[in-house]
């Protein structure tokens, strides 16, 4: 994935379509846009910074994780699997970038009175995610293996691409194959270049490169 | 905060990807105490079987001392682990990734050293009078081949216990503070001095006198240690991450705790103690112990700081150039 960071305009909508697509537990964003003032009046300027899991290519959270629920698939894709997760967090502590998220089951769904009466996407996550164990982006790979499988071409058809690309209005969001020249987020690098990343000194090869970071 | 053209306002939305130096919160005090006990578990067995002391200290639970004391570090460490993971009873997983994790190193580490260093001890346990396993043919202090065998796996599983949880916190790069061959050797130093502080401790209450070679020994661990903690503290102090747990550690909240207590108290204050004490064969007794009191509360506050100064920098710094020097933003372009 390429992220334009100068088309970026602080709508959240990517935050948003994410947190409706995956129902990530609560509290956990897995496509935050961190927003930030710089500068002084007359040239004070408002900067956004879209973040998500930047699936490394040598992912730290991989190697550290004990059980192997941290897996890194043939397309690239940095994966956790809850069901063999066994809540160790060495990934989160691994992780450069604050990516992976877990998942302690501290919201009832039951809404005690202690605690607001949970939401309901609250309420799916926690149906679908696993107590105790820790969730992250997976670039939307559930679209992707659907696109795969019906034919779609990934990063370019709506239902072949991640919710927060597809949602995006500014579209800062390129998605596709960095591996292949030809692709639309190869050419869109070479176009806007050069290609940025998030702690380059943490030296794990993103997946998730950026262009006009400020 | 580094940016240089105003501070930040972080919006709602923000969790964990950061613009501002962000303190782990993943792991701490039970952490500390696991780390402690391991480092503690599988130091007093190689104290205990590099200093000859497995004989002569008396017994716990029918088998020696050292031996008793070591198993039950390890295996109370070893339960606070596992009561710590988000899914306990799933902890049988932690020993699937031993091509790259440390913590499944870890995990098989403590599995054999409990199995093995059992095995070794079998033999020799008593109760009362009865040794049920003495027809099992090796000796239990590592006599003959089978013995020795034994004796040496389980010393080679000991020492990766001692070091492994260092290991787990300077493998990946994430925090630069942990991000240090320091971090594990720090750990293992602190593990060997206390252990063979608290296998001379054990000398004294068994009222064997402690000799002066031991106290040499319990000073240069400690002195090593003194070393790899100030070296560590020396280098790559500017780096982001690093410069903000150094802050914590030399001028912050943990100032008191980590220079006064780890390092001074807990560290120097022993190391000086242990040399004196080889010096002076009357207060030896007592200078052992005391070297204990100090290093065992040290030992613990060194880990639990080194994780609590554990400091991921920003995921990006902004109006910065490489070098460093800062620029003016550039405007942000509306579609």
């Amino acid at each position: 994935m390429v992220i334009d960071a100068e088309r970026c305009v602080g709508c959240q909508a990517c935050t948003v379509a994410c947190k409706t697509e995956n129902q990530s537990p609560y509290g956990a964003w897995y496509a935050p846009v961190i927003e930030w003032e710089s500068g002084q009046y007359p040239d004070a300027t408002l900067n956004y910074l879209p973040t998500l899991c930047n699936h490394c290519e040598d992912a730290p959270c991989v190697t550290a994780c004990p059980s192997g629920a941290l897996k890194r698939r043939d397309d690239g894709i940095v994966i956790a699997d809850e069901d063999v997760c066994i809540g160790s967090r060495a990934c989160m502590a691994a992780c450069p970038y604050g990516a992976i998220h877990y998942h302690d089951g501290a919201v009832s769904v039951s809404g005690s009175p202690a605690e607001p009466e949970p939401s309901l996407p609250e309420r799916y996550a926690h149906q679908r995610h696993t107590t105790g164990a820790v969730s992250k982006c997976t670039y939307c790979s559930h679209r992707i293996d659907y696109g795969t499988e019906n034919g779609l071409e990934v990063g370019v058809h709506p239902l072949a691409t991640p919710a927060c690309v597809v949602t995006c209005p500014a579209e800062c969001r390129i998605f596709g194959d960095l591996d292949d020249p030809d692709s639309n987020v190869s050419r869109y690098l070479a176009a806007k270049g050069p290609e940025q990343v998030l702690r380059p000194d943490a030296r794990t090869g993103p997946s998730t490169r950026y262009v006009g970071l400020p | 905060m580094n940016n240089p053209g105003g501070a930040p306002s972080q919006n709602a939305f923000m969790d964990q990807f950061s613009l501002e130096p962000r303190a782990q919160r993943v792991w701490d005090l039970n952490h500390a105490v696991w780390f402690t006990l391991m480092g503690l578990g599988g130091g007093v067995f190689l104290a205990g079987r590099g200093l000859n002391l497995t004989d002569g200290l008396g017994s716990l639970w029918g088998a020696p001392t050292v031996d008793a004391v070591s198993f039950a570090a390890i295996a109370v460490g070893g339960a606070i682990l596992v009561a710590d993971l988000g899914r306990p009873l799933q902890f049988w997983r932690a020993f699937a990734n031993v091509r790259t994790s440390w913590i499944s190193w870890g995990a098989w580490s403590d599995l054999i050293f409990l199995t093995v260093a059992g095995l070794l001890v079998l033999p020799g346990l008593r109760f009362g009078d009865a040794r049920p396993f003495d027809s099992l043919g090796w000796d239990p202090h590592g006599g003959d081949g089978p013995g020795l065998a034994l004796e040496i796996l389980a010393g080679a599983a000991a020492a990766v216990v001692m070091t492994y949880a260092g290991a787990v916190l300077a493998r990946p790069r994430s925090i630069p503070y942990w991000s240090s061959p320091a971090v594990p050797v720090q750990f293992f130093l602190s593990s060997a001095a206390m252990s063979v502080a608290a296998v001379l401790a054990l000398e004294v209450a068994a009222g064997v006198a402690v000799t002066a070679g031991q106290m040499v020994l319990l000073g240069l661990l400690a002195t090593a240690l003194a070393a790899a903690v100030v070296a560590h503290l020396l280098t790559g102090a500017d780096v982001p991450g690093k410069r903000e747990s150094l802050d914590q550690l030399l001028r912050g909240r943990y100032r008191c705790f980590f220079v006064d207590v780890v390092l001074v108290a807990g560290t120097v204050a022993p190391a000086l103690l242990a040399f004196v004490g080889s010096l002076a064969g009357g207060l030896r007794d007592a200078l052992a112990v005391v070297c204990l009191v100090l290093l065992a509360p040290s030992g613990f506050l060194l880990r639990l700081i080194t994780l609590r100064v554990g400091i991921f920098p920003p995921v990006h710094i902004p109006g910065r150039m490489p070098g460093g020097r800062a620029v003016k933003p550039p405007a942000v372009t509306r579609p």
